[in-house]
């Protein structure tokens, strides 16, 4: 298929997606914060929308799509009658711009736990009213590994629009990934020069550079099989050992999806609501009685690195839950980096196949 | 009803019209929904669950105990536990909850006609067997013998106690009741002992019956011991699983054991199943 791509210089750029607040748009960008960190952000402002950023944000943007917090429902109760009033929902467009590849991966991970049948209508809802414009890496950082579960620098999964900065050159590439993309771009894109075979080269180029800067080992073949096999492994003591259950991994996470409902207020009114839980903490799993099927520390990490490396792919034709953005790697306490962990597990369980292939006891 | 019908996570309104006392920790509650072409459309299997609000409190998930043919209304039988249950028993009849469901899988009563079958719960356990029970019953003569086996730790807590007489009335069905040694009360005339057991002892035959057991994990796990002594094949042990839940529809990520998600592939659960799964029940 012939690609869609336009070439901008950056006040082209900036003009147009500096305009989109003013065109109705909610725009969440990589804004940068007073000590320079970029993090998203609603905002209105052209600069902090248009001018890229470093690396990647600590946070991943999911918390636009699936909030950190937020109302199911409000009740009131009168006598004996209840009265349940949903939050308004917003019918304005929302743009999330300058997210790295990885980001919106995450979110298409995201999409397969709230969009199923029945849907998470409150996710689906914003889902619908959202366009992604990603941009491509210019650099990795020591945690990135996403060429090593199957994503790329440059890559496209989750894009509707799709920006790739041009070496140094002030040159922009946009290129329109899907519908919704070029409908967001259409009323500007006839001012903009057509991209060139060669400006998509080029682009395929830096990606690729980006890529082979990260040094980090692919995973093995059949990883979600060789860890399905894995569960007693001895070796989920000592990768999870240091694991103190902060949950930090999973709340920075593009990918986690997990979620507590509670109540709030009293008996005539208040609201339940909907916050991200960790599969960290011992309370998650834990039953009203005190028994809990997950008693352990090291239990718990086993079902995070479980879930995204061995359930989730078995239930998902072999897509994996972790997009390899490294965020978990830079924020845990504990400096466990859930790459070597992986690495760790299939390879153990590598050689026990092996073992067992040859007879050897293992 | 259908899931899709309301918000997913959203109940749909209902009352307690009837508070039955079956100890004096467990309650059964009637559930009648607020509108009654809701009502009407409400249908179920034996062996789904519902999600029961309590406006301010929050959801518990708990087993729909009377059977399928009962259209129109539902019960549940709880024990008070924590926060959720202890507000619902707070509740009196005419007060309101809200239900999301009916969620999960349901007990395959149509692949056990013709066989003999074994209900047997512990404790609140018997919540769980109810609903398969009352449906078999419902086709009484569509299955083989039936024995019931009621367990608790003492007397006092034994679950549907009343029930005993009207079960043995209907021809072909056996009603034992057990307590645990040091729970019988002078004049006992039910078992002493623990339910793996004396289910044991019961000379039933282990091939020709299936197995529908609910109760602790402990319960279980010497129950499943019991069975396959007794010849019985896994697959005709049917249990279900009590994973702590948050959404009943498979989003939230609390209720799964490996691969299996309690909510949606379960929570009814054959031995078989049961014995490939990872050691998270
Ligand atoms: C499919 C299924 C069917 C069940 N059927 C019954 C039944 O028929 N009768 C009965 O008495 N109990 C049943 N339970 C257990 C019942 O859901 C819990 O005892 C109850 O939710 C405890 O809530 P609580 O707020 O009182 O306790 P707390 O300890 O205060 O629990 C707080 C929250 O934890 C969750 N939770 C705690 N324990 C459990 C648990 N074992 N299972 C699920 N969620 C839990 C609930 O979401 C609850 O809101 C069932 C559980 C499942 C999963
Ligand atoms: S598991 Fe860690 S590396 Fe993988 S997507 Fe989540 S935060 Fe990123
Ligand atoms: S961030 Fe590290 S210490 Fe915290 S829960 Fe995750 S793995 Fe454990």
């Amino acid at each position: 298929m012939e690609q869609a791509g336009w070439i901008l210089d950056e006040e082209q750029w900036k003009a147009w997606a500096g305009s989109l607040p003013a065109s109705g748009c909610r725009v969440i960008a990589p804004a940068r914060g007073p000590r320079g960190e970029a993090a998203f952000t609603k905002t209105d402002d052209a600069d902090q929308i248009a001018r890229g950023y470093p690396g990647k944000t600590q946070m991943s943007p999911k918390e636009f799509l699936f909030p950190r917090s937020e109302t199911l429902f409000e009740f009131r109760l009168a006598g004996n009658t209840v009265t349940l009033v949903r939050p308004p929902r917003s019918d304005n467009k929302q743009v999330l711009i300058g997210l790295r590849p990885c980001d919106a991966a995450g979110l298409r991970r995201l999409d397969e736990v709230f969009l199923q049948d029945p849907a998470d209508e409150a996710y689906e809802h914003r889902r619908n009213q959202t366009v992604v414009i990603v941009e491509a890496c210019t650099e990795a950082t020591p945690s990135c590994f996403c060429t090593a579960v199957g994503g790329s620098p440059g890559g496209t999964e989750g894009a509707d629009l799709h920006v790739t900065r041009l070496g140094g050159s002030g040159r922009i590439l946009l290129r329109a990934i899907t519908q919704t993309g070029s409908e967001l771009a259409s009323a500007a894109s006839a001012s903009w020069a057509r991209a060139t075979e060669a400006d998509f080269a080029e682009a395929g180029d830096q990606a690729e550079a980006v890529s082979s800067s990260i040094r980090r080992q692919p995973l093995p073949a059949r990883t979600p099989e060789l860890l399905e096999g894995s569960f007693e492994a001895p070796e989920w003591e000592v990768v999870a050992s240091a694991c103190i259950g902060c949950g930090i991994c999973t709340y920075a996470c593009p990918s986690c999806s997990c979620f507590d409902i509670a109540d709030t207020g009293g008996a005539a009114c208040g609201s339940r609501c909907r916050s991200w839980d960790s599969c960290a903490f011992g309370e998650f799993t834990k039953h009203a009685s005190g028994h809990n099927p997950r008693p352990k520390q090291s239990a718990r990490y086993r079902q995070r690195l479980m879930h995204k490396f061995a359930y989730f792919p078995s239930q998902h034709a072999g897509q994996l839950m972790c997009v390899g953005c490294g965020r978990c790697i830079d924020l845990c306490p504990a400096g466990i980096d859930i790459h070597q962990a992986v690495l760790a597990l299939a390879g153990a369980a590598r050689a026990a196949h092996r073992g067992a292939d040859e007879g050897v006891p293992v | 009803m259908n899931a899709t019908a309301v918000e997913t996570l959203v109940p749909i309104l209902g009352s307690i019209t009837e508070v039955r006392e079956e100890t004096h920790d467990v309650r059964t509650l009637r559930l009648d929904l607020a509108d009654s072409e809701e009502a009407e459309s409400f249908t179920w299997r034996a062996g789904q669950f519902v999600m029961v609000s309590v406006f301010g409190a929050g959801e518990s998930a708990l087993t729909i105990t009377n059977p399928p043919a009962q259209k129109g209304f539902i019960e549940v039988t709880f024990r008070q536990m924590g926060t959720v249950t202890s507000a619902l028993r707070r509740l009196s009849e005419g007060e309101p909850v809200g239900l999301r469901g009916p969620y999960g899988n349901s007990f395959p009563v149509e692949e056990w006609r013709g066989r003999d079958i074994a209900f047997v719960g512990g404790g609140i356990g018997m919540a769980a067997v109810h609903a398969p029970l009352w449906d078999v019953l419902g086709n009484r003569e569509a299955y083989g013998e039936i024995t019931v086996m009621a367990g608790a730790k003492t007397v006092a807590d034994l679950v549907y106690r009343n029930e005993a007489g009207r079960l043995r009335d209907i021809p072909g069905v056996r009603v034992i009741q057990v307590v645990d040694p040091g729970g019988e009360e002078p004049g006992w005339d039910g078992e002493v002992g623990l339910i793996p057991q004396v289910f044991e002892r019961m000379g039933l035959s282990g091939r020709d019956t299936t197995v529908v057991v609910c109760g602790p994990p402990v319960m279980l796990g010497f129950m499943l011991q019991a069975t396959t002594r007794m010849g019985t094949p896994p697959s005709q042990v049917i249990t279900t699983l009590e994973n702590r839940m948050k959404c009943g529809v498979g989003y939230c990520g609390h209720c799964n054991v490996g691969e299996f998600m309690v909510c949606r592939d379960g929570p009814v659960v054959s031995g078989e199943v049961i014995s490939q799964l990872p050691n998270e029940f």
